[in-house]
């Protein structure tokens, strides 16, 4: 690791390069939950000139999971002999009425995984049960989704399938550009998805609809140099996408990963909590695969369900309108002891980033 | 929840490889990289090897760093940049 004062330096010199070039008001978007965290951890907000605002989208998968999937999941882990697996993240986001962890409390069979692969090796040791893997994630996590599909079709385990939740990043970063809502002069795009999916689907952010693009990697200096990178690039009136993770995204992503997915699922149209319906913006199993849809497998009847708890902001923090610190319920009726929106639920939600950190 | 971890390849077997991550060693499944070599540097995230790091891009961006740094000590004589730095106030975030 490089010696402190020459880290500091290198960050001195290009909070130095975006303080020449914020002339004038901009406002950046980050797209990517890990980036929310980064930003709060490394108190980068502190460093930002005032012109410039740094805002949070909808970039964390456990936030924009709507109410309805995890009343789903809740539903599926009571039936008997069904098993319902998730990433550790899910465990605790409230549907319209409890969470998963509350359902386990009571009873449901629900089990926390670190890979969807442990899903499978579940299925694979309990043959008397069916075993739900719940499907959230963007890009990154998708593919690893798809493939352990094709790893259940494989070695012929039909007791296992998937609660499909996923969701894709950059056509959904097109329709925040074409609301009237929102007002972003760039996107900090988010390096990890981009490590899969490539550069390429960035291109009519800029090309179209004339915002700055620039992926971006996780350390405090990856995210100094991809904010100058973007406001050097406003500044100039220009609009392109650029890279300044090379270093784990090479421009093509992961061909490879990304035809597993193109394999295994095909385009819906998701519904983002509290931002709404937004077309073609989900993944679900084809055809072939509909005997791994946990929606068909394991039918449930769930209660109309209601987006976002009373009184949550959640839906306006995620489109980047309303700092966290501006929801009524912020740090008094929401904390992360007791939190009432999926934002401050998710550890990576911006309302869990702004408390921790504050708007630092 | 995108978070994905460097790791060293160590071992490959079939699709599955075992990946040093700072000393504590994970088996990794290889799909979505079949052509992955031993002693590459990949990304792991939920059990998966997600991407090849580039280790040359990773030395050049380093490198660019440390170039700036020289720059600016170079031809900064007077205020350090931060001087006169306004805090952008990103909100009263603080718990209260």
């Amino acid at each position: 690791m490089a010696p402190l004062l020459d880290e500091r330096a290198r960050a001195d010199a290009l909070v130095a390069r975006i303080q020449a070039a914020v002339t004038r008001p901009m406002a950046l978007m980050e797209v990517c939950g890990t980036h929310t965290m980064a930003i709060g951890h490394h108190g980068l907000r502190s460093r930002m000139p005032a012109g410039l605002r740094l805002v949070s989208g909808p970039g964390c998968p456990v936030c924009v999971t709507p109410a309805e999937d995890v009343d789903r999941a809740i539903a599926m882990a009571k039936e008997p002999g069904v098993i319902v697996a998730t990433f550790g993240d899910m465990i605790k986001v409230p549907g319209t009425r409890g969470s998963l962890a509350k359902a386990r409390s009571e009873g449901a069979q629900v089990q926390v995984v670190y890979s969807p692969l442990d899903a499978l090796r579940l299925a694979q040791d309990k043959p008397d049960h069916t075993v739900v893997f719940v499907g959230i994630g963007f890009e990154t996590t998708t593919p690893t989704i798809a493939a352990t599909m094709l790893r259940a079709r494989a070695a012929g385990v039909e007791n296992f399938c998937v609660l499909p939740a996923f969701k894709v990043v950059p056509q959904a970063m097109e329709a925040l550009v074409l609301s009237p809502q929102t007002d972003i002069d760039g996107f900090i795009c988010p390096g990890h998805v981009t490590a899969l999916i490539g550069v390429a689907p960035y291109l009519p952010l800029a090309e179209k609809y004339g915002v700055p693009c620039v992926v971006t990697g996780f350390e405090a200096l990856d995210i100094l140099e991809g904010v100058a990178m973007l406001v050097e690039q406003i500044a100039a009136g220009e609009a392109r996408v650029e890279n300044q993770y090379k270093r784990a995204v090479p421009y093509e992503g992961n061909p490879k990963a990304m035809a597993i997915v193109d394999q295994v699922l095909q385009p819906c149209d998701a519904m983002w909590r509290g931002v709404g319906v937004i077309p073609g913006t989900g993944l679900e199993p084809r055809p072939e695969f509909a005997s791994m849809d946990a929606r068909t497998r394991v039918p449930v009847e769930i209660p109309p369900p209601a987006d976002l708890p009373k009184g949550c902001s959640c839906g306006a923090v995620m489109l980047g309108l309303l700092l966290p610190s501006e929801c009524p319920l912020f740090g008094k009726a929401c904390t992360p002891a007791s939190a009432v929106g999926p934002c401050m639920v998710s550890s990576e939600g911006a309302c869990a980033a702004y408390y921790k950190y504050g708007g630092a | 929840m995108c978070l994905a971890v460097p790791g060293k390849v160590l071992e490959l077997e079939g699709s599955m490889g075992r990946v040093d991550f700072g000393g504590i060693q994970r088996e990794l499944c290889m799909d979505l990289l079949p052509e992955i070599e031993l002693g590459s540097w990949v990304l792991a995230h939920a059990g998966f090897a997600i991407q090849i790091l580039d280790e040359e891009e990773a030395q050049k961006t380093l490198a660019l760093f440390r170039e700036w740094a020289d720059f600016e000590a170079e031809n900064s004589l007077g205020p350090t940049p931060l001087d006169g730095v306004e805090p952008s106030g990103g909100g009263d975030g603080s718990p209260a």
